[in-house]
């Protein structure tokens, strides 16, 4: 294990809201807020942020400046991708405090879905290019039916089972029953399950997550910084975010290698962010799975190496998602149960798991695991500790 | 139930260079995948490179026969409430002797609980503008 540099010394969120709730507040509005709250639970002005890092969707460091008044910036990045760099702004915000350009980095992330702009029906644009029409002929719209293709071919391959799509769900309700703001707060039977109404098969609404707004704030700085400052450090200690060719742009390619298609194409960060941190699959306590459709849960489970290829759906139908499980898995509810901020909730529950302050808190945790979706490159992933 | 033929008449059909070969072929009901006439890499979707070897060089071949790789069954609301839904079957087919090479398209016409995973399937084409494009059924 070495040392890590940076660390998370703040965290803030809004309210969540149901996709369209939000309103009449802005986006920017919602990404104010996220910041100030993270600057009060880090005890610092926001006058001393000097680093912006975002995720790909449609914000600008330099609104962010002048709706705050953020005197001077010496580092402002995005993550790039359709979904898999979530967890990358903290690969970007580590970069900046290990390289010495920024000293307070603020790592934002927002979702909100107003009228007819939903990310369910966002793909039917980026088809209507040369080569992605094929998709939009085919009736591809969503990335729904895309993952259904991958998941599909999962099943045929090594037998897994819709019954290990409805436990990582039912999982996640279960936890969700303790998060004071989780959108779906209902326990979810097996025959409730397969009585859903199928979307895009093996697909039904439930392995679909939710379309929700809010906004998240992080706030990074170094690990001698975080020593003296309010909160338990939570230290960056391996980041990453890439990928390669053999996975490339994923569901909107579909030509990838037989083993790789059946996977959540996150062999390859998933390897540098545990060389990055200097751990194995056994020292991570808990994991906060990107889950925007559950099946892409089982097969993260396996490319991370928490079992074997081919063998997620019995480990997760064995429990070992479960509380006192293999490896307790979204403890808050994920994307699934809880609110869906295209990856930033799994990196507050991470923040609240290693500060021992989570409502579904994994006894003793002292590593988490934070993925990012499995999308075009870069995918991203990053591991935490206390 | 069968799939049904989805609508594109309502679709864009952007065409730039290197896809131009595929639907002058398609034109003609022909169904053509590029290989790299360097080093023979076969390459889908069409691209400016060879990924392997990075000629720009492309000679377009048959895509031969076609079996499915995978797919999806996507449910839609029927025209009218009082109408059953429609099933739309995007699927991912196989072409073995053009590199294995993978071509998403819809699965039209099938009694949808015949389709499985390997299954072969024949094209037929569906006008579009000056072109065709190439739907599949299970053969």
């Amino acid at each position: 294990m070495k040392k890590a540099a940076a660390a998370i010394v703040g965290s803030g969120a809004t309210p969540y809201y149901f996709r369209g709730l939000s309103a009449p507040q802005t986006q920017y509005e919602l990404i104010g807020k996220a910041i100030l709250a993270a600057c009060a639970n880090a005890g610092i002005a926001v006058e001393q942020i000097d680093g912006i890092v975002s995720y790909a969707h449609g914000f600008e460091a330099s609104n962010i400046c002048e709706m705050l008044g953020i005197p001077e910036l010496s580092y402002a990045a995005t993550v790039t991708g359709q979904g898999g760099g979530s967890a990358g702004v903290l690969d970007l915000a580590a970069s900046a405090i290990e390289t010495d350009r920024a000293k307070m980095v603020v790592c934002i992330g927002c979702s909100q879905q107003l009228g007819a702009h939903r990310y369910g029906t966002s793909l039917a644009s980026l088809a209507t290019t040369p080569t992605g029409v094929f998709s939009l002929f085919a009736g591809l719209v969503g990335p729904g039916p895309s993952m259904a293709l991958i998941a599909q071919r999962h099943m045929h391959k090594y037998g897994t089972r819709r019954e290990a799509f409805a436990e990582v769900v039912m999982a996640s309700r279960d936890y969700a029953l303790n998060m004071p703001e989780a959108i779906r707060k209902k326990p979810l039977s097996l025959d409730e399950y397969f009585a859903a109404p199928m979307l895009a098969d093996p697909l039904c609404r439930l392995d679909f997550c939710l379309e929700t707004d809010a906004a998240l704030a992080f706030i990074v700085t170094s690990a001698e910084r975080a020593r003296d400052m309010p909160q338990k450090p939570v230290y960056i200690e391996g980041a990453a975010h890439g990928g390669g060719a053999d996975w490339g742009r994923s569901f909107f390619w579909l030509n990838m290698e037989d083993e790789m298609f059946a996977s959540a194409g996150a062999t390859r960060v998933a390897r540098q962010v545990y060389e990055r941190a200097g751990v194995t699959p056994k020292d991570i306590d808990v994991a906060l799975i990107y889950d925007h459709f559950s099946p892409l849960v089982v097969l993260q489970l396996e490319d991370y190496g928490f079992c074997k290829r081919g063998e997620g759906g019995a480990f997760v139908e064995g429990g070992a998602i479960r509380p006192g499980g293999a490896i307790p898995v979204n403890p808050h509810g994920g994307h699934l149960s809880e609110c869906y901020v295209i990856g930033m909730t799994h990196i507050r529950e991470a923040v609240e798991q290693l500060r021992g302050v989570a409502h579904n808190q994994v006894p003793d945790a002292r590593f988490a695991l934070v993925t990012g979706g499995p999308a075009p490159v870069p995918m991203s992933a990053a591991i935490l500790r206390n | 139930m069968k799939s049904i033929v989805p609508d594109i008449s309502q679709m864009p059909l952007p065409i730039d260079q290197w896809t131009q070969p595929f639907w002058d072929a398609a034109a003609r009901h022909e169904l053509v995948i590029p290989r790299c006439a360097a080093c023979k890499a076969w390459h889908w979707p069409p691209a400016p490179f060879c990924p392997k070897c990075r000629s720009q060089e492309q000679e377009w071949l048959p895509a031969g026969p076609a079996r499915l790789y995978s797919f999806s069954i996507v449910h839609r609301p029927g025209p009218t409430p009082e109408e059953p839904s429609q099933l739309i079957v995007p699927g991912l087919v196989e072409f073995p002797e053009a590199g294995g090479m993978r071509f998403v398209a819809a699965i039209v016409e099938s009694e949808v609980d015949d389709i499985t995973i390997g299954a072969a399937l024949s094209v037929s084409w569906t006008p579009k503008d000056e072109t065709n494009v190439p739907v599949f059924s299970l053969a």
